[in-house]
């Protein structure tokens, strides 16, 4: 099992190491936003000293630490296997025996993001330079943050296997993938500190998962989060990964009938 | 020899059943419900508020079963059902109704012990990654495959041997010419040693050459290792080199299931007689059978007389009386004439 | 006229193309309106919390949004479908087949493929500049109007010939086809006024991947901060983009038949 796993590594990893160009074209879409953003609310906060007790420079440090969080967890199923479900390619991969998605998926999703995160370093440096970000880090949070990176990418991974699996049933998922970035977006922290959302936002991302996958972390490398409210977290990760697993294997096992019923 | 590759392919796929085809199918169908609409923009807005459907009956009740080790030809043309049953029976489509047993799985369950014993190769569509040299598409399939490395080294230099992949296995891909290209699909394809092969049209786009290796191949491929083969093609030359069996498809029913040299004596009970005349200006051929127009080149005086095959003997021997015969030849008729008979009978 | 009628014809076509998938339709206007209702949630949630942002006001930067949902709009119908079919041309040569056509081969690749229900976000676009301009304090005259209008124009004509460009790279570096997701990724920008960001962002979304001259630009005119030569300055450069792109991509065509000969 560890030895497809690997092979799949090597391959991907050549495969995206081809592109390398477009990954940096690509890696902008990452850094775009989360640079608005810093400086939208940076503005207002310089503006005003202070906005519900967020200075210029938190704003820095939160939006620092979640561009790197943000290409940790992100999960691009939807990018690189919506399309073989609609034009049919899938058919490749079933006749395969080792799961399209959990295995071949996944590993790509991996290999993306470690040449992502070589392309960001230098840029992150430069940025770090630019806006001189204060960090108080404990060896305690990063090792706290492995699990909790890890798992924030898994329910992302999960969530967008499942969204991708629209697919076996209308021809195009993208304005449903789109929906859920502009969700995602707000609720998960991309937009703002969730902690300066309106009350009622700020109760519903409390309950809903998304800001297990990126806002957690990243609170977490910032050293706001104790260690229960850190280990409730990780334990609601666990949970929500299992949810969306379940809820994985029941689309996709219902999608594949689909497939199978009317070919592509 | 034969009865022991048999029990041992048993023994390996754990057969159930009394049957002792690897590929058994029985009244397999599969209908689609497509869509109907006309062209116009009337009928696009039209369409849109209310869609109009039809059930398309791709395969109709098709049943037949392949011996072990044997290389079936499965033809018709465009449209009639060859690759939605070659799906069905690698497990990508699920029947309508009927079943089908390959090698004691049913293929549509998608049984990862199946999986690994077959394979199925379409045409150009990809099995390998684009950008990479096929060698590293080999190892991931190895590992896909769970292929040991003694297994892999051993299949690896047999498949290098019939194919001589060596000199463009470093390659990327993309670089690789297509006859090349399908070389390397078929080879990552037939790592894992499967025991049946499904092949839709394997030697499509490919100029002469490229053809003929890849056939020989598949003929020694065949020779060796007991696999069998299902294979469509709409080349003539694949199937007559290839297949001693035929079955022909049209409409999603069954034709023909028979051997090839059957078909034409039954199909077209006729023979060629390929006649050069010497210096003959008024002599009338149509008084023997009908002239086929064509190939030959006239000028040489040869020419080419259609005659019902028990009549040959008869018919030749009053041409060598009566004609200033040069050169005769008796020949089958073009077996795609034959089945392009077979199609539309 | 002929281009007219070419363009209609080639609208008729991918309408009908549309039509064929029902459902998306429906749910790609559904998620339009939803859309545009979270994107006003983060501008209320903006707002919130400030009165201003870089000295603009909450209906201001509503028109904004407008502005910018009108160049998504031309982006999503004209340039990211035609952008893939591009693409996929080069890839397999079927772009040849756009040569041998006897019409502007710029033309041609431009509106091949056209989302066509995207006009309904256009609709939601105007209708956003609209609210954005009569609700607040900007300040309009007729003037003012007719230059923020002309300035929409020439700026998404600035984008369009950026994107022409670009593509037309495709023909001397082959690994150049994703140089348009750059654009793409940097759209975001134009959400928000120019003056917000720090300067080297400033200046690379007004010189080099120029998404603030077809956003915040306009709305300076509307709100009447540029003066007529800076007006008539960024009519001037939009047509030259224009000019300059169209020589751009005739140079890649040449190159083009050069090299596949």
């Amino acid at each position: 099992m560890f030895a497809i796993y690997k092979r799949l590594w090597l391959v991907n990893w050549a495969e995206q190491w081809q592109y390398r160009a477009n990954l940096l074209m690509y890696l902008a879409f990452w850094l775009v936003s989360p640079i608005v953003y810093l400086a939208v609310w940076t503005t207002i906060a310089n503006a005003q000293g202070s906005i519900n007790g967020f200075t210029a420079p938190d704003f820095v440090a939160y939006y620092m630490m979640l561009l790197i969080v943000d290409i940790a967890t992100s999960d691009i199923t939807i990018h690189i296997f919506g399309y073989k479900i609609m034009d049919g390619s899938l058919s490749n991969e079933l006749i395969l025996p080792i799961h399209p998605v959990l295995m071949k998926v996944l590993v790509n999703n991996l290999a993306f993001k470690a040449l992502q995160m070589m392309a960001l370093a230098p840029i992150w440096l430069i940025l770090y330079v630019l806006y001189q970000p204060v960090f108080a880090i404990t060896v305690t949070h990063v090792l706290l943050a492995i699990p909790a990176i890890a798992l924030g990418f898994m329910l992302q991974f999960f969530a967008g296997a499942t969204i991708t699996c629209i697919a076996f049933w209308t021809t195009r998922v993208w304005s449903i993938s789109d929906f859920y970035s502009n969700i995602f977006r707000l609720l998960a922290g991309q937009f703002v500190p969730l902690a300066l959302l309106p009350a009622f936002m700020q109760s519903a991302s409390q309950v809903l998962p998304f800001r297990l996958a990126l806002y957690f972390p990243v609170q977490l490398l910032l050293g706001k989060l104790s260690l229960e409210e850190t280990l409730l977290d990780l334990g609601l990760q666990v949970v929500w990964c299992v949810i969306l697993f379940v809820l994985f294997r029941l689309v996709w096992r219902a999608g594949l009938k689909k497939y199978a019923a009317v070919g592509a | 020899m034969q009865v022991v590759k048999t029990m041992l392919q048993q023994s390996a796929f754990g057969a159930p059943g009394a049957d002792s085809n690897p590929i058994v199918v029985e009244g397999l169908s599969k209908t689609y419900q497509v869509t109907d609409r006309e062209g116009g923009f009337g009928a696009a807005v039209r369409s849109f508020v209310k869609r109009k459907f039809r059930d398309v009956k791709a395969v109709q009740n098709v049943s037949f079963r392949i011996g072990q080790g044997e290389i079936v030809g499965f033809l018709g043309p465009n449209g009639a059902g060859k690759t939605t049953t070659l799906k069905m029976l690698a497990g990508l489509l699920h029947p309508t109704s009927g079943s089908a047993k390959v090698l004691g799985f049913t293929p549509w369950e998608r049984n990862s012990g199946y999986l690994r014993s077959m394979t199925l190769v379409m045409g150009q569509r990809n099995r390998l990654s684009w950008d990479i040299p096929a060698a590293d598409s080999f190892l991931l399939n190895q590992a896909i495959y769970r292929i040991s490395d003694a297994d892999y080294k051993r299949v690896f230099d047999e498949l290098n041997e019939l194919l001589d992949l060596a000199p463009i296995i470093r390659k990327p891909v993309r670089n690789l010419s297509l006859g090349e290209r399908m070389k390397c699909e078929l080879a990552a394809s037939l790592l894992h040693r499967p025991a049946v092969l499904f092949l839709d049209e394997p030697t499509i786009g490919l100029d002469i050459s490229a053809q003929v290796r890849i056939r020989a191949f598949l003929k020694e491929y065949n020779r060796r290792s007991g696999a069998t083969i299902l294979l469509t093609s709409h080349y003539m030359a694949d199937v007559t080199a290839l297949c001693e069996r035929i079955i022909i498809i049209h409409h999603g029913q069954t034709k023909y299931d028979g051997k090839l040299v059957d078909l034409s004596r039954r199909i077209a009970p006729f023979k060629l007689i390929g006649v050069t005349l010497g210096d003959c200006a008024d002599c009338d051929l149509s008084r023997y059978g009908t002239v086929v127009p064509g190939e030959g080149s006239e000028d040489a005086g040869k020419h080419s007389v259609q005659v019902k095959a028990d009549e040959v003997a008869a018919i030749t021997a009053r041409m060598l009386a009566e004609l200033p015969v040069v050169d005769l030849t008796i020949e089958d008729p073009p077996i795609e004439d034959v089945i392009e008979r077979a199609f539309h009978e | 006229m002929y281009i007219l009628k070419l363009f209609s014809t080639f609208l008729k076509v991918n309408l009908q193309q549309d039509l064929a998938y029902r459902a998306d339709a429906i749910v790609n206007m559904v998620m339009s309106v939803i859309g545009t209702g979270w994107d006003l949630l983060g501008l209320s949630i903006i707002f919130a919390n400030t009165k201003e942002i870089g000295g603009w006001g909450p209906s201001e930067l509503i028109a904004l949004m407008g502005v910018w949902r009108l160049v998504n709009v031309m982006m999503a119908t004209i340039v990211w479908p035609n952008t893939e079919k591009f693409n996929t041309g080069v890839r397999d040569g079927s772009l040849d087949y756009t040569f041998l056509q006897p019409v502007n081969s710029q033309l041609l690749i431009s509106i091949t493929r056209m989302v066509v229900w995207r006009v309904f976000d256009f609709a939601i676009a105007v209708a956003l500049i609209i609210a954005g301009m009569t609700s607040g304090n900007v300040i309009t005259s007729p003037p003012l109007v007719a230059a923020f209008l002309a300035l929409t124009f020439s700026g998404a004509a600035i984008i369009y010939s950026l994107w022409i460009t670009l593509i037309s790279f495709t023909f001397w570096f082959t690994k150049f086809d994703n140089s348009v997701t750059i654009m793409a990724a940097l759209m975001d920008a134009g959400r928000y006024p120019a003056q917000v960001y720090p300067y080297w962002l400033r200046a690379l979304i007004t010189f080099i991947i120029p998404i603030a001259v077809a956003t915040t630009v306009p709305l300076q005119a509307l709100r009447g901060e540029l003066m007529g030569w800076q007006i008539i300055g960024f009519l001037v450069i939009g047509a030259a983009a224009v000019f300059l792109s169209s020589r751009v991509w005739k140079a890649g065509v040449r190159r083009y038949s050069g090299a596949s000969s």
